[in-house]
């Protein structure tokens, strides 16, 4: 992904809202490595989920499309998907760039 | 501040409007209710469903927004209970599905959700469904508020009107049982134990001979009012009003357990307060007068009385008759009073006040009656 991949611009009224949004995600990100660690597929489905929904709504459609693959995986077991979707976020995650207009 | 002033402030207050955001997702919450608060409404959070119906029942907002997927109560569930409660069924709620999740709309429409917003939220279409639900809301409470002013008002009114023919209490009991079905005017005729008080004005026809007109009806006034302030001092019920005789009763339409020490009373002070009158105007008009009072108890039928067209709330049956009789045969500041009523007041009045008259044969009776005299000339009421 180039670097504007990871530049997400946010209306500047959620200006005060976007660094307890960031820290969640962080912390989202180590319970999904921990839910992958125990195979546990309901919580990395229902963490899925709540990405997907989060995700858009602040602007970061990244954080829903990955919380989607997320979804599909746990629903189907697939433990690649869920393993490199994880990765993904980790990446965006630390590379991520907030511009407010 | 008066219950009409208190429903039109309540009126000029609905631009409060308050929002109860419940997801146990705290960016989720925290999103929708910065963007409610941007629009200038309130807007609280709750983390989990029960803390949400709490939080509702403590202190109802105007719009609850709920996730449908939470630990605990899940929101179809939430929104089943407050829909299933009188109390909160009116507060409409929004549903937050996924936007691809039709069975938990189908879920919603079954628990009573009035609306559903789909994740991702979008800003506009969040904003223009609570506007909407805002602009339903506001309308029905307008209604609502308009209609209980207007309820109170009739009520004022009806108060108002009543108040100057019945005791203040009585007014307020018909106002209260306006339409209830087993309030006691809508009753079918009954029959209780009442204690029926006559009074007249002795010597009045000789006044009225030797006054003018406008004389009479400023003597008429004068002598009712403190007749009427008497009765509602000891809460009785004044039925009827005719010439210069009152009937009055107690124990009725409500339930007095004092009503024969009230009628008494009531009769003293008539007597009490007549006295002065009585002289300053036999002053002016060289006409001995005085009021004289007939007491009696027992059961008698009440209800409305009439027909479609004129109808009269009032008591009939032995105590009212004999209560005339006893009035008719009393002198002037006389109080008489039949055996049952005295039996019911004895301790109450002192035995060198109280003088037996024997049983006396009253028109209409078919046995004598035991009457006796509880206040006249010489006794000390």
């Amino acid at each position: 992904m180039t670097d504007s991949a990871y530049t997400v611009v946010v209306a500047k009224d959620l200006a005060d809202l976007v660094p307890t949004f960031m820290n969640n995600r962080k912390k989202e990100l180590e319970t999904l490595r921990t839910a992958l660690a125990a195979l546990d597929f309901e919580q990395l489905r229902q963490l899925g989920h709540r990405m997907k929904g989060v995700g858009n709504s602040y602007g970061f459609s990244r954080v829903s499309d990955l919380g989607k693959s997320i979804e599909d995986g746990a629903h189907s077991g697939d433990r690649a998907v869920l393993d490199a979707a994880i990765v993904d976020y980790a990446e965006y995650l630390a590379r991520v760039n907030v511009v407010y207009e | 501040m008066s219950d009409l002033a208190a429903v039109q402030h309540e009126i000029g207050a609905l631009s409060e409007f308050r929002v109860l955001v419940v997801d146990d997702d705290q960016d989720m919450a925290n999103f929708l209710a910065h963007m409610l608060r941007k629009e200038g409404m309130e807007a609280d959070v709750a983390a989990e469903g029960g803390a949400a119906r709490e939080r509702v029942m403590a202190s109802p907002p105007d719009l609850v927004m709920l996730d449908v997927q939470m630990p605990g109560l899940s929101g179809f569930e939430v929104c089943r209970r407050l829909k299933a409660d009188p109390s909160t069924a009116l507060i409409p709620v929004v549903l937050i599905t996924a936007l691809d999740d039709s069975e938990s709309r189908v879920r919603g429409i079954e628990a009573g959700a009035d609306d559903f917003l789909s994740k991702p939220v979008s800003r506009e279409e969040l904003l223009a469904r609570v506007k909407t639900l805002r602009r339903l809301h506001e309308t029905r409470r307008e209604l609502e508020q308009r209609r209980l002013a207007t309820e109170i008002e009739r009520k004022e009114t009806i108060h108002k009107a009543f108040s100057r023919y019945i005791s203040p209490g009585l007014a307020e009991r018909i106002i209260h049982d306006l339409g209830a079905e087993d309030g006691p005017f809508q009753a079918n005729a009954q029959r209780i134990e009442v204690v029926a008080l006559f009074t007249d004005l002795r010597g009045f026809t000789r006044i009225t001979e030797r006054s003018e007109v406008g004389n009479v009806v400023e003597m008429l006034n004068e002598y009712f009012a403190f007749l009427t302030e008497a009765t509602y001092q000891r809460h009785g019920t004044i039925f009827n009003m005719a010439g210069d005789s009152l009937l009055i009763g107690f124990n009725v339409p409500l339930p007095q357990k004092d009503a024969p020490a009230r009628a008494l009373q009531c009769a003293q002070e008539m007597v009490l307060r007549f006295a002065p009158i009585g002289r300053q105007w036999e002053r002016r008009f060289g006409v001995a007068t005085g009021v004289g009072i007939g007491i009696c108890m027992g059961e008698a039928i009440i209800g409305n009385i009439g027909s479609p067209h004129y109808m009269s709330y009032t008591i009939i049956g032995n105590p009212v008759n004999t209560a005339a009789r006893l009035m008719q045969l009393a002198a002037a500041n006389e109080v008489l009073v039949c055996g049952e009523f005295f039996q019911a007041i004895r301790d109450l009045v002192p035995e060198q006040d109280v003088r037996a008259r024997g049983d006396v044969a009253l028109r209409g009776r078919s046995e004598p009656t035991p009457v006796f005299c509880v206040a006249g000339p010489g006794s000390e009421v």
